[in-house]
Order: structure tokens, then C-alpha cells, then sequence
């Protein structure tokens, strides 16, 4: 049966060709770079081109599904299987893609690394993970999945285990996302108790179709957002996602930008119509949504590390997608805004990522106004391509970003209330200004005075920066040795390339995909007030950034320097971190592990220590018979047999 | 009735001489007193055996082997319980019971 159906093969071969790749890794070939490079990339490889068949086979057809009973209980019926349908056919090729380039672009990144075996096993376990969450047809399927792609995340974060703040931050994204994850659970827990099925065809038509109870849909609806906003980083589970830049930088494109964070909404737009029967629901979705890309994009205002700009950044623009997603939700609209952005920042972030990660490995430093200052413009490649990944997050025409923004802007638009929209203009100011002003510091750089005003950036960091192998693994340098000022290697090359040239077209594919996703294209009335705002907003803000960072005499502070008070607050990223350590130290350690730790000592343990010492002590009262003294026993002997016949005597 | 025709009068018999045995077994301090009580009770089983075989079997002949039996078995019996007893004596120069105590609780 199998073999005879190409499709089931090729969904089974995705999920198990990584998994074994996985496996043979950790196993086997761990200590062998080559080897294990191989594997990992005929593992990649397959369901890459597995995944583009399927897109362009059957991207027009009807969903094919396939079930398989995994466990059934009497009202409960939990089916293992895949879904190909075009919501889930997009986000395969988009994970398989992207997965595939970060493995390729790793070869240089990772070259000569001591784990470079496990780094790419956790590659595969995290395709494994990502590509069976993206077909699965289940949501407990999708669950276990989500967990799966927790515990990659968790284990190429902390890669660097050496270094102390990296395996702090693996636990900490662990940890975050996992708060997050309860919430998701306790909500599949609802739909199987009051609805039975946790089949994703089934629920979106059960929404569709009224049959299931509002308060279950909001409810159920409310508590699975929970789990996208620690996937997701949605405002407050979202102090997880910059920490997970200490690990290595291909893997921020790949997990903390592109595809896993990505997850969060793309769980919304598979379960989309479930969603979108609840308008609390969605409501809430949107106030957190919105609420996260003004305080991301503000918190990257004053950043100096490249990689936490960008972050931010992906925080904000995953807010901004699921802002997109909720207020067509809220307008009876369709997902197309929030899932196109969605794809076309796939594409520009891990673009920005990678062309990042050329440069830290090049500088060996991840602050850019180093970078800039020790000629970072001469790598005109990643230049260009960082360049052209920045307008497309600015939203600029003709980049991938100014359509998708732009559609999510008239899905703000058809909302009653303006305010939507204003935050929405805001935030893409926002987002012009932090993105050109880390263009401009690289393109235009001063000299290295200039810079010592900004909070943030350590001025003199060259002799640390470079570092050889003696200081170990300073910053994400990781002392791997490397020569100074050698090429980019090709390897790395080549991905800038290919997302680049993904940053180019998608933006004109919006008719296709639209016609893909939804079945018809439905032709917009263009909305030009809309149209100017937005640009406009994305203009202004990079000719702010110009003004403040790129022009000659350029005073090299930002703008929003002029108040220090929030400047402060935001270099102190809204004091989130300060907010959960002391609700950690308030509530967590101070009541709920206090009562915990009280039940475990007086009633756990102290349950065990009571079997414990009775058992002693009725060994200890039994052993007073233990007398040593022979004729006790026979004594007790023929008391006992005298007791034994009489009993019988009486019985006759 | 002749008193030594009667079945009563063996069983009262054997059961004095299993009490005497009995209480031996229990009140002496001796090994070997203990062991001359056990076969007290081992005669009383027997002459239980003959005098139900004399009054009461359908055949004559299976009280008897199994008396023999008991005495061949109580001979044996004997045998090795000395042997212990001289062991017991090396061990610990004593064949007073209240002596054995190494197996105390």
C-alpha cells in the first residue's frame, strides 16, 4: 500500500528520512565531520525535493489526507496521519527550503567547529520536527511535533554549552516556550473532553459549521493562543527569543526567525477558521499581537547587537502577522495577509540572518558598529543582500515586504477602530528607522569616536573580537581559529543569493499564491491612501535613520536620545526580564515552590518514611519471638497443631 | 470386658505416654532427655498404630509394617540426632539448650 502510492511515500519519507539521519548521527558518525555532513544532507535534500513536487503537483487540488488509528479509546479517537492541503503545502515548502539552505550555508559557517557532527544531527531532529508539524493531520500530532521543535530549539541554542549564557538561554527558551505550551495543551484537553475529535479538518469544519459550543471555541481558542504566543514570542512569553540569539547564527535564520517562531502562526492559520469563530478570542489576539510589535520594535531602536535587532524585529514582525490574521478574522476576511507575510518573511529574515551571521563570522564580533567601523561595506555581497533584505522588512516597493505589509495594513484598515491601523503605521515606522539605521551605521561608517556616545556599544572591543583560539570562545566568534580577513566561502554565498533573489519575486507571486491558498483571487480594490501611509511611514522613518545615522555630519545618536528616560527603558528592553525574574521570585519560588516543596518533604517523603519505620518496627516486635531458645519454638509449635485439630474437630 | 481386650485402654495408654513425651520435649533442658521424649512420642504413635490395627483393620498386616517402618525410621532418627548432639557438644561444651542461643533475634 505504500509502495504503491506515491504521495503517502513521500510524506513518510519526509518524516522518517531525518529522523534516521538523526539517529545515524548520534549514533554513529558523530565524530566525523564528513560523514555526518553527508548524511544530514542527502536527509535534507529528499525532503526538499519531495516537498516542491508536492507544491507544484497538487497545490491546486482538493486535500489529501491520510489517517492512521493511533489510539482509540471509546469516545476518543486520536489518528496519526498527514494533511496536504494548500495552507500546510506552502508551509513545507517554505520549512523545507529554508532548512535545506541554512544546512548548506552551515558548512562554512560551522567549518572546524569541535561539534560539528551534533550540530548537524540537531539540524535533522529539528527538520524532522518542523516538517511532521507542517503535515500533520492532527492537532496532537501537532503537538508532539511542537514539542519536538521545542527541544531542537533547546538543543541548538545551547550549543555552545561551554559558555555559560548559552546553556542559560536553551533553558530559558525551553522553559518560556514550555509556560506557553500548557496553556495549548490544557486547550487540546478541552476539545477532546467537550468536542472528541482533535482532527484539524474536523474542528475547522465543526467551527465552520456551528456545531460546536461558542464558550468551547473561545475557551479552547484562548488557551491554544497561549502556546502561540510562547512559539510565536508574543508579548509576555517573548523575552525567550533574543536570548536564543546566543546560538549559532545560521540557526537564529533557521529557528528563531524563519520557520519554528513561524510556527506559532502558522498553527493559527491551520486552525484558522476555528479561530475566527470567536471574536473575544480574536480580539485578545489582536491587542497582544499589536501591543508586541510596538514594544519589540521600540526595544530594537536602541539595540547595538546586529543579531538582537533583528530579534526584535522578528518579534515584531510575527506580532505583525498575527495582528494580520486577527483583524481579518475580526472582519470575516481570510488568512491570505497574515500567511502571505508570513512567507515573505521567511524569505527576507533569514536572508537578514545569514548575510548577518557572514559578518560576525567575518568580524568575529556581533556588534555592527564594530563591524562597520572595521569595514564591513567591503563585502559587497552581503551587503547587497542585507541592503535589499532591509527595504523588503521596511516594506519598500518592490520588495517581498511592501506587498505582504501592505495587504495586513487593509486588513488593519477594514477594522472599525483606526487605532489598529495608527499602531500599525507606527510600528512599520518603527521598523524602517532600527533597520536602516544598522544599513546605514555599515554603509556610511564614521569613525570609531563617533560611536562611543552609543548606550550599548563597547568602543574598543578589537583585541577581543578577533580572538584566536586564546580567548576560546569569545562572543560568537567561537575561536574557531580562522584567518582574519579570508573570503566567504561559496557555500555561504550561495544561500544570500537564492533568498535574495526568493526577496525579489514573492512580492509579484501574490496573485498565484492567493489563488493557491484560497482557491480564487480575489482583485482588491487598491486602497492609495493606504498605499501612501504606508510608504510614507516607511520612508520617513528611513530618512530619519538617514538623518540620524547615515549623512555626513550625522550626530551618530538616535532620535531617541532626546529622552533618556525611554531611552533608558527601552536599552532596559521594558524591564520584562526584571518583570519575570521577580514574578519567578514572587510566585514561583515563593509560593508555588514553597507549598511544593512543603507536600514533597512532610507528605511525599514523609509517607515513605512512615512504611519505612513500621516496617522496622514490626520487625523489631516480631523479633522478641526470635528468642534463641529451642523450646519456645516447639512450644509454639504444638500450640499451633493444637489449635489446627481443634479448629477441625469443631468443624466436623 | 477384659480391660486389656479393649481398644480404650491402649489409646489412653499411648495418649499417656505421648503427654510424657510431649512435656519432655518441652521441659527439659538436656539434648538428650529431649531426644529420649521424642521417642516416647514415636512409641506412642506406634502402639496407636498396633492397637487400631489389632481392634479395627479389615487387614492385619498394615498397622505392623508401619510400626516397623517407625522403628527402623526412629533408629536413624536416633542415629543422627546423636551425631548433632555430639557436633552441638564440640561446639560449645554443653548440651544444655539455654546455652544455644547464637541465633538470638
Amino acid at each position: 500500500m505504500v509502495f504503491s502510492d506515491p504521495i503517502l511515500l513521500g510524506c513518510l519519507l519526509t518524516v522518517f528520512l531525518p529522523l534516521s539521519a538523526f539517529a545515524l548521527i548520534m549514533i554513529f558518525t558523530r565524530d566525523n565531520p564528513k560523514l555526518s555532513l553527508a548524511i544530514s544532507l542527502v536527509a535534507a535534500t529528499i525532503p526538499l525535493i519531495i516537498a516542491w513536487t508536492f507544491f507544484f503537483k497538487l497545490g491546486g487540488r482538493a486535500p489529501i489526507i491520510y489517517n492512521f488509528d493511533w489510539m482509540v479509546s471509546d469516545l476518543v479517537k486520536v489518528p496519526f496521519g498527514f494533511l496536504l492541503d494548500p495552507t500546510s503545502l506552502v508551509m513545507f515548502v517554505i520549512v523545507a527550503t529554508i532548512s535545506w539552505l541554512v544546512q548548506v550555508y552551515s558548512i562554512g559557517y560551522m567549518a572546524g567547529d569541535p561539534g560539528f557532527g551534533r550540530y548537524y544531527a540537531d539540524l535533522s531532529l529539528f527538520a524532522l520536527a518542523m516538517l511532521t508539524l507542517v503535515i500533520s493531520s492532527g492537532l496532537l500530532q501537532l503537538y508532539i511535533a511542537w514539542e519536538l521543535v521545542g527541544l531542537a530549539s533547546y538543543l541548538l541554542i545551547g550549543f555552545w554549552y561551554e559558555k555559560f549564557s548559552a546553556s542559560e538561554a536553551g533553558k530559558k527558551a525551553f522553559v518560556v516556550t514550555r509556560f506557553g505550551d500548557i496553556g495549548f495543551f490544557m486547550g487540546l484537553v478541552f476539545l477532546v473532553i467537550f468536542y472528541g475529535s482533535l482532527d484539524i479538518a474536523t474542528v475547522n469544519s465543526a467551527a465552520v459549521a456551528n456545531s460546536m459550543p461558542p464558550w468551547l471555541i473561545t475557551t479552547s481558542g484562548l488557551l491554544i493562543f497561549c502556546g502561540v504566543m510562547g512559539k510565536s514570542a508574543q508579548f509576555p512569553l517573548h523575552v525567550w527569543l533574543p536570548d536564543a540569539m546566543e546560538g549559532p547564527t545560521p540557526v537564529s535564520a533557521l529557528l528563531h526567525s524563519a520557520t519554528m517562531v513561524a510556527a506559532g502562526v502558522f498553527l493559527m492559520t491551520r486552525i484558522f477558521p476555528f479561530f475566527a469563530a470567536s471574536a473575544t478570542t480574536m480580539t485578545v489576539i489582536l491587542a497582544i499581537s499589536t501591543l508586541t510589535l510596538i514594544l519589540s520594535s521600540t526595544i530594537a531602536l536602541a539595540a547595538t547587537d546586529i543579531k538582537q535587532v533583528w530579534a526584535y524585529s522578528t518579534v515584531s514582525q510575527l506580532g505583525f502577522m498575527a495582528m494580520g490574521l486577527a483583524a481579518a478574522a475580526l472582519a470575516s476576511g481570510t488568512l491570505f495577509a497574515g500567511y502571505y507575510h508570513l512567507t515573505t518573511h521567511a524569505a527576507f529574515k533569514a536572508l537578514l540572518f545569514l548575510c548577518s551571521g557572514v559578518f560576525i563570522h567575518h568580524f568575529g564580533t556581533n556588534d555592527f558598529f564594530t563591524m562597520a567601523t572595521q569595514g564591513g561595506r567591503k563585502l559587497v555581497i552581503p551587503m547587497a543582500c542585507i541592503t535589499i533584505a532591509a527595504l523588503a522588512l521596511a516594506g519598500i516597493f518592490p520588495f517581498a515586504g511592501f506587498f505582504s505589509k501592505e495587504l495586513i495594513l487593509t486588513a488593519l484598515a477594514h477594522l472599525d477602530n483606526k487605532l489598529w491601523l495608527v499602531l500599525g503605521l507606527f510600528g512599520a515606522f518603527l521598523t524602517a528607522y532600527y533597520s536602516f539605521r544598522v544599513i546605514f551605521v555599515m554603509l556610511f561608517p564614521k569613525s570609531p569616536e563617533a560611536y562611543s556616545k552609543v548606550p550599548g556599544h563597547i568602543a574598543h572591543v578589537e583585541d577581543e573580537a578577533h580572538g584566536h583560539g586564546a580567548h576560546g570562545h569569545a562572543d560568537d566568534a567561537h575561536g574557531h581559529g580562522h584567518d582574519e580577513h579570508h573570503g566567504v566561502p561559496w557555500v555561504m554565498i550561495f544561500p544570500l543569493l537564492v533568498l535574495a533573489s526568493f526577496t525579489l519575486i514573492l512580492g509579484f507571486c501574490q496573485d498565484y499564491l492567493e489563488k493557491l491558498l484560497l482557491g480564487a483571487s480575489h482583485p482588491h480594490a487598491m486602497n492609495y491612501f493606504l498605499l501612501v501611509a504606508a510608504v510614507g511611514c516607511a520612508l520617513s522613518g528611513i530618512a530619519l535613520a538617514w538623518l540620524d545615522w547615515g549623512r555626513k555630519d550625522a550626530k551618530c545618536v538616535g532620535f531617541i536620545s532626546r529622552f533618556p528616560a525611554l531611552q533608558t527603558f527601552f536599552i532596559q528592553k521594558w524591564y520584562m526580564d526584571h518583570f519575570w525574574r521577580w514574578f519567578l521570585n514572587r510566585f514561583i519560588y515563593g509560593i508555588f515552590s514553597k507549598w511544593f516543596t512543603y507536600n514533597d518533604r512532610r507528605v511525599v517523603d514523609g509517607g515513605v518514611d512512615a512504611v519505612a519505620f513500621s516496617t522496622v518496627g514490626s520487625g523489631r516486635l516480631l523479633s522478641f519471638i526470635q528468642t534463641a531458645f529451642l523450646q519456645y519454638n516447639l512450644l509454639f509449635m504444638v500450640v499451633v497443631l493444637a489449635g489446627v485439630g481443634i479448629y477441625l474437630m469443631m468443624g466436623r | 470386658m477384659l480391660l486389656f481386650n479393649q481398644l480404650q485402654t491402649y489409646l489412653y495408654l499411648a495418649l499417656v505416654l505421648f503427654a510424657i513425651g510431649l512435656y519432655g520435649v518441652l521441659a527439659r533442658r538436656s539434648l538428650i532427655a529431649i531426644l529420649i521424649s521424642v521417642e516416647l512420642i514415636l512409641n506412642a504413635a506406634s502402639i496407636n498404630f498396633m492397637a487400631f490395627n489389632r481392634f479395627l483393620a479389615p487387614h492385619p498386616a498394615v498397622g505392623q509394617v508401619i510400626t516397623l517402618f517407625i522403628m527402623a525410621v526412629a533408629a536413624a532418627e536416633a542415629a543422627i540426632a546423636l551425631s548433632i548432639i555430639v557436633a552441638v557438644y564440640r561446639k560449645m561444651k554443653s548440651i544444655n539448650v539455654e546455652h544455644a542461643t547464637e541465633l538470638r533475634g
